[in-house]
């Protein structure tokens, strides 16, 4: 690893003079960093998306989603050697933007649990290509329910449930993941994705509820 | 198993991940309560809703273009 970080550095602030005595060992720092290079491409890079909206659900913001996920690669690329090869590089990236996402923005934005439905609006309109892709032929309110609105709903829970529910529905990531992602054991994470959907569950027939829809059981 | 048992095992057996003693348990609870039946159901139809709808946008150019580059550090 300090073999490799030092390439790094050679090739950030070449020195001329040790450049001319070197040749053969800067080809072969090069060649191993362009296999650095392609496996990183393979394995981190692909997961660029599922990082940008991670970091759209922190931050609600186009701009500093764009920082947080940049600056994430570039810590990632940096510290790629201690990635445990065979593990969820994925789980890994998203672990090193929150932590991004905590010192860098946390420390002064809004007070916790507090929700801004007007900057979650905005924050939708904003992003344009929203494309309506679900069948509006159903009667199940469920299906009447617009994207906003869910994710008015989603942003409403407290963060602690929320984020789990993030990283299991949306991003897909085992429950072994997630407890290792927010640092808590696996039995927490169970009881937040069962208290988290339930208390999304009541945000949700709240609206069914505004559109005039029964949401007793046995409907 | 009781409700409270049941309650707990809820989110995992949602989510595929209990292991098979625990399953076998859950659902044999669930074929004798219609409560955490239905519990069960509306928990799954509150994940099918956050998969639909929860809208996943696409990373911008610049950003796809910058992390690229950053990826492609001159070698030569």
């Amino acid at each position: 690893m300090l073999f490799e970080t030092g390439g790094f550095q050679l090739m950030d602030k070449p020195d001329p003079a040790r450049n001319v005595k070197t040749t053969t060992q800067k080809v072969s720092l090069s060649r191993e960093e362009r296999q650095k290079q392609l496996e990183f491409q393979k394995e981190a890079v692909v997961h660029l998306n599922s990082l940008y909206n991670y970091a759209l659900h922190l931050t609600m913001n186009p701009s500093d989603a764009e920082d947080l996920v940049q600056e994430t690669y570039l810590k990632a690329y940096r510290f790629f050697n201690s990635f445990e090869r065979g593990t969820n590089c994925k789980a890994w990236l998203f672990k090193i933007l929150k932590n991004n996402y905590i010192n860098r923005f946390r420390k002064n934005s809004k007070e916790p649990g507090k929700v801004d439905y007007d900057l979650i609006k905005d924050f939708y309109h904003s992003i344009k290509d929203v494309q309506n892709d679900t069948s509006e032929d159903e009667s199940d309110y469920f299906h009447s329910l617009l994207h906003e609105e869910v994710y008015q709903a989603l942003h409403s829970l407290p963060e602690e449930f929320r984020e789990v529910i993030q990283l299991c529905d949306i991003e897909g990531f085992t429950y072994e993941e997630i407890a290792n992602m927010v640092e808590s054991p696996i039995g927490t994470v169970r009881s937040r994705l069962y208290r988290g959907r339930k208390l999304l569950r009541e945000q949700l027939e709240g609206y069914a509820k505004k559109y005039g829809f029964n949401t007793d059981k046995d409907q | 198993m009781n409700c409270q048992k049941a309650r707990v095992l809820m989110s995992a057996a949602v989510d595929f991940e209990l292991s098979l003693k625990e399953e076998q348990g859950f659902l044999l609870h669930l074929s004798e309560c219609k409560e955490c039946q239905d519990e069960f159901d509306e928990a799954k139809k509150t994940k099918m809703i956050i998969k639909e709808k929860i809208v996943q946008f696409k990373a911008p150019q610049s950003l796809i273009d910058s992390i690229m580059e950053l990826t492609s550090v001159s070698v030569h």
